[in-house]
């Protein structure tokens, strides 16, 4: 990996590599994915709603719900244009009870997109003209993509799976209905539809935070991080 | 210039303080000294080197503090999150600070020697570059200061955070001009100080979120209002509700197939071929008929056209019980509960007993003037429904035998089943009406039933559960429903997907089996109360008509309009349970419990 990094970036380009592009679709996938293996482990919908399908190497399961999956297609149909657009620094389910309102647990998954032209600091990207931006960007710090076979990204992501699956034994129990939101964080100039609008973070009062693992692919790097509410 | 510098510091002592109480006041009053303070930068680079490396490196570090201490500041009126790494951070800060304000004094007393001292080291640049760009006019004078200022004072000063992000970006312009002043040296401090504010800029607002940067960050965001460029965007639509409340303990504890593991839990060996296979020619290939019965005795009946056959399961001897009229059929047979005679509807609307054993007539009964497509027996009585919608009991040992009118079907009736204990009989229509009838009150039906939305030709009252009753439509419907009786409450309800012609439960096990026309011509056995379909055995090659439970409730027979009949053993109960088990059969006579055999 570190030898990867030195090389320049004509090269890597050259390299059969995952494009901005397919980088994108990657991560919205593993969004998709994402979002109901949560919906499942944590029992928002019931268990035989969800029927298994080989991915990532593990049965991952899937809501077979008319009406969910319609709602979560929803979802990743702006989430795709989005990541595509490199637009979204933050994606996070919250679960909340329906009865209390209270939100009871909240999965934030970080996106940081590598290239240095697109990435979030658009500040700085558009504030280039000064050479000391430029020699930021070009510094050892920025955009060291480290080349990765498709088939490490797949494991790094299943290595995700097999966490949350696994939160569930420290995750407290989900007492009464649930119900569940998502969240963008979005770049301020990006377009936004109308079924989505400005919301607060949702963030657990006094919450407790375990970061869990990430993954990263030629552009992107995600990292994942539950917070939950202790039991009193 | 060496008398300015010495001045400096006093005066910047004053504005220091004047700063902390007087705030806005101050800009005035140091403006120029900035200009002054440089200038002694660049001419005093000689004087004291030791002391002023210690007080400048403290006085690096506590610029650091300082922004750091704002940063806690910020994070710490957000309140939350207590044990965040950063209040570690700022732990380990508030020794430096200690330590600058040590310094501080030591640098009082030395005087401007520290700052001549800057461009030797990057770090006490960075610190003045730093406050230059923070604080603009006021702390120019006081630079050296600075820490001193930024530790104790930041309470006063940081109040919103949006003026550190501001100082966080003028550093690059303030430094360049600072370049120009200062020597070449001073390059490689400005690049050790960019390094550095680049670090701080990182630290607040992106790269490798800790958890703890994150929670800072939306703290941060949170606690000052200023997003980071981010808006917040939440998905508006509700999301679908969940079809039934969620026990996580139960989902945790389920097997990870859950398909598997209700098979694995329910399956039992089900024999998926046929026992035997008779031949029924001239089966009438008609849904609204009921021409197949198994008798206590162990006997089966079949109507074919216009012929009723025994065949006897005991000895695998047929014989032909009576033959109709020219003018008619054999719309349904049906065994008294002793197995001693059978029940035969016509075509014509008659009704006749026959003693099975003596191969004779008993009775004739008139009254209906249309087909009588469907018979049940209870003791004495006879219910027997009609194509014209109604249903009559016959009290078969008197005169006068029709004792009740049954008026509740507008459309033929093709479905009736006595419950075991002969307190409610249940009816099925082709107008898609369920009625269950209280014997005591026939006049009307207790419940009526309007789920179906097609004929409803399958009954069957649960063995273990007596207000238990399943039924079953046809082929534009294909849902069997099940009803509490008593509250006439729908319990459940399954979607077939074919043409329901027949349900039967298991008395052995908490099963029961439904027939299928189109599509699928089959057998299906439902676990009850789970709703799984254990096995689906594909029975016929063409629609299942009429299925009866053999009196051991083991064997099950199916006439189909293939013009066959089949034996299932579907129900098989096991060879240790077989000995015990018994008086189950549909009669509940004892001797019933010994192994039926069919030959």
């Amino acid at each position: 990996m570190a030898s990867s990094a030195a090389e320049p970036d004509k090269d890597k380009s050259k390299v059969h590599k995952l494009s901005l592009k397919g980088s994108a679709k990657l991560v919205a996938e593993f969004f998709q994915y994402s979002i109901h293996t949560i919906l499942f482990q944590r029992g928002v919908y019931p268990a035989e709603d969800f029927t298994a399908v080989k991915k990532y190497g593990l049965n991952m399961l899937v809501s077979s719900d008319d009406q969910v999956r319609a709602y979560i297609k929803k979802i990743m149909s702006q989430l795709d244009r989005w990541m595509v657009g490199g637009k979204i620094s933050k994606l996070v389910i919250v679960i909340t009870n329906k009865d209390t309102g209270e939100h009871v647990e909240r999965w934030q998954f970080d996106v940081q997109i590598f290239k240095t032209s697109k990435s979030k600091s658009s500040k700085s990207s558009a504030s280039k003209s000064p050479p000391t931006d430029q020699e930021n960007a070009s510094s050892p710090a920025s955009a060291v993509a480290p080349e990765k076979t498709e088939a490490e990204i797949q494991s790094e992501i299943a290595a995700i799976f097999r966490q949350i699956t696994a939160s569930v034994t420290f995750l407290p129990q989900l007492a009464g209905d649930c119900t569940f939101n998502v969240l963008v964080y979005a770049d301020a100039d990006s377009e936004v539809p109308v079924e989505w609008g400005d919301s607060d973070a949702k963030e657990i009062v006094n919450g407790e935070r375990v970061q869990l693992r990430g993954f990263s692919t030629a552009n992107h790097r995600v990292d994942t991080l539950v917070s939950y509410r202790l039991a009193e | 210039m060496a008398t300015a510098s010495v001045s400096t510091p006093l005066r910047s002592h004053a504005g220091i303080f004047s700063t902390r109480t007087a705030g806005g006041r101050m800009p005035l009053t140091p403006s120029p000294r900035q200009r002054s303070i440089p200038v002694n930068l660049n001419s005093s680079p000689f004087t004291p080197d030791k002391s002023s490396h210690d007080s400048q490196r403290a006085s690096s570090k506590s610029v650091y503090g300082g922004n750091l201490t704002a940063h806690l500041h910020r994070s710490s009126s957000k309140t939350h999150h207590r044990d965040s790494p950063k209040s570690n951070i700022a732990r380990g800060v508030s020794t430096p600070r200690k330590a600058l304000e040590l310094g501080v004094s030591d640098f009082t007393l030395t005087g401007t020697g520290v700052y001549t001292k800057t461009p030797s080291s990057a770090k006490p640049k960075k610190g003045s570059l730093k406050q230059k760009s923070a604080k603009t006019t006021i702390n120019y004078a006081a630079d050296r200061f600075i820490p001193n200022r930024g530790a104790s004072s930041a309470i006063a000063h940081v109040g919103s955070g949006k003026l550190d992000f501001q100082e966080k970006q003028r550093p690059k312009p303030g430094s360049s001009e600072a370049s120009t002043l200062l020597a070449s040296a001073t390059d490689d401090a400005i690049a050790a100080l960019e390094s550095l504010s680049i670090e701080d800029e990182e630290s607040t607002s992106y790269s490798r979120p800790s958890p703890n940067t994150v929670a800072y960050q939306d703290s941060l965001a949170n606690a000052c209002g200023v997003s980071l460029n981010t808006r917040i965007l939440q998905f508006k639509p509700a999301p679908p509700e969940s079809s039934k409340p969620i026990d996580l303990r139960q989902q945790y504890n389920r097997p990870l197939k859950p398909v598997a593991a209700t098979a694995a839990q329910f399956r039992r060996r089900v024999a998926t071929a046929p026992e035997r296979v008779l031949d029924a020619p001239g089966l009438i290939d008609d849904y609204y008929l009921n021409l197949l019965d198994w008798s206590s005795n162990n006997q089966v009946a079949i109507g074919l056209e216009r012929n009723v056959y025994v065949w006897s399961a005991d000895e695998g001897s047929v014989s032909c019980l009576l033959e109709a009229s020219a003018d008619t059929y054999v719309s349904s047979v049906k065994w008294s509960g002793d197995g001693a005679y059978v029940g035969v509807g016509l075509g014509t609307g008659e009704v006749q007993i026959w003693d099975v054993a003596e191969g004779v007539k008993i009775r004739s009964m008139f009254g209906h003037d249309t087909r009588v497509g469907v018979m049940g027996w209870n003791k004495h009585l006879l219910s027997t429904g009609a194509r014209s919608g109604l249903v009559y009991n016959h009290d078969v040992r008197i005169a006068e035998h029709k004792v009740a009118e049954l008026v509740s079907h507008t459309s033929e009736v093709c479905g009736l089943e006595w419950r075991s204990d002969g307190a409610q009989l249940a009816t099925g229509g082709n107008d898609n009406l369920v009625s269950i009838w209280d014997a005591r009150s026939l006049a009307v039906p207790k419940f009526t039933k309007t789920n179906h939305k097609a004929a409803v030709k399958a009954l069957a009252w649960c063995p273990w559960n007596t207000n238990l009753l399943a039924t079953g439509g046809g082929s534009y419907d294909r849902h069997i429903h099940f009803w509490n009786t008593t509250s006439g409450a729908r319990v459940n309800s399954i979607d077939t997907g074919s043409q329901v012609t027949s349900l039967r439960w298991s008395p052995h096990y908490r099963e029961i089996v439904s027939s299928s026309g189109f599509p699928d011509n089959s057998l299906s056995i439902w676990s009850y109360p789970t709703l799984v379909r254990n096995v689906e055995i594909p029975a016929h090659e063409s629609r299942v008509l009429h299925s009866c439970l053999s009196p051991d409730g083991q064997m099950l027979a199916t006439a189909a309009a293939d013009e066959s009949l089949k034996f299932w053993k579907i129900f098989e109960k096991k060879a240790g349970a077989g000995a015990s088990a018994g008086g189950v059969g549909a009669s509940g006579k004892a001797e019933l419990s010994k192994q039926m055999t069919i030959r």
